[in-house]
């Protein structure tokens, strides 16, 4: 062990107050309420644990929700044996011009803790408005693709996956 | 984790200008969960990827907020129109500062 005497004082207060100032530096973002100290990944910066219609409407408010079944593909299983892995692909029917594309695609998922899982900000550079990811789904429950229009418009599609075994731990 | 924030991008291998093309990435990384004692959340800053940023020529043409019900080792699909030849980058950033990018090269063929 060759170490500088002042490297091998840090302390575990030292190493904390410098973590503290990395995380002030960090914090950036709407997700955090206005004079949140804290790092990125602290439960204070992740999305709050609520039910889904909660989520929804910190989300989209009272703006009206259209049903996009026809317009969105929601890829999905229906069953999901392991829930810690769910592939989904989301896409929805769009031209992609600058005058009329689609500006967000959200997933989410009913059930889970934090139900907001994912929000894709799009471009009309995309060609297509297809995202896809692999989810993490707690128990069977309802996922939901919301699509933003460029316009304003939402659109809501919704299936059911059966998962087997959860995939959120605790 | 000696592999964590390695990149893996994959897209067709023949593509022709014009064409809408079809890119999947993977990174590896954990996504922390988070833990609970007795119930309760436990605080700490987890360990996930919260931010993804594609760039295309330097045109950044999709960003997306990623939370920690997305999957360990995160995969990601997605499209985009092969205008020019060029460089697409994917940049994965994480909770704790980190920054893990991949690069594929656009040739027409």
């Amino acid at each position: 062990m060759e170490r500088t005497p002042s490297t091998s004082h840090i302390t575990r207060r030292t190493l904390l107050r410098a973590l503290a100032v990395v995380g002030l530096a960090g914090v950036s973002g709407p997700l955090l309420a206005p004079g949140a100290v804290q790092a990125q990944g602290t439960l204070g910066a992740l999305q709050p644990e609520e039910k889904v219609e909660a989520t929804m409407k910190r989300l989209f408010g009272s703006r009206p929700i259209k049903d996009g079944s026809s317009a969105i593909k929601l890829d999905i299983p229906l069953i999901a044996e392991n829930g810690a892995v769910v592939p989904v692909t989301v896409e929805v029917q769009s031209p992609m011009t600058p005058a009329d594309y689609v500006k967000h695609i959200y997933i989410i998922s009913d059930k889970n803790r934090r139900p907001m899982n994912a929000k894709f900000t799009l471009t009309p550079a995309m060609g297509t408005a297809l995202v896809g990811a692999n989810l993490r789904l707690g128990e069977t429950t309802d996922v939901r693709a919301v699509a933003e229009l460029s316009d304003g418009t939402l659109l809501m599609a919704k299936r059911e996956v059966k998962v087997t075994v959860g995939g959120c731990g605790g | 984790m000696a592999e964590i924030g390695k990149v893996r991008i994959r897209v067709p291998s023949s593509i022709k200008q014009g064409d809408v093309v079809r890119v999947r990435a993977l990174v590896i990384h954990p996504m922390e969960i988070v833990q609970r004692r007795d119930g309760k959340p436990v605080d700490k800053n987890y360990l996930f990827i919260n931010k993804v940023v594609v760039t295309y020529n330097g045109r950044e043409i999709l960003e997306a907020e990623t939370t920690q019900s997305v999957s360990e080792n995160p995969f990601f699909a997605f499209t985009f129109r092969a205008t020019e030849p060029g460089t697409l980058k994917i940049a994965f950033l994480d909770t704790h500062g980190g920054k893990y990018e991949g690069t594929v090269d656009i040739k027409f063929s």
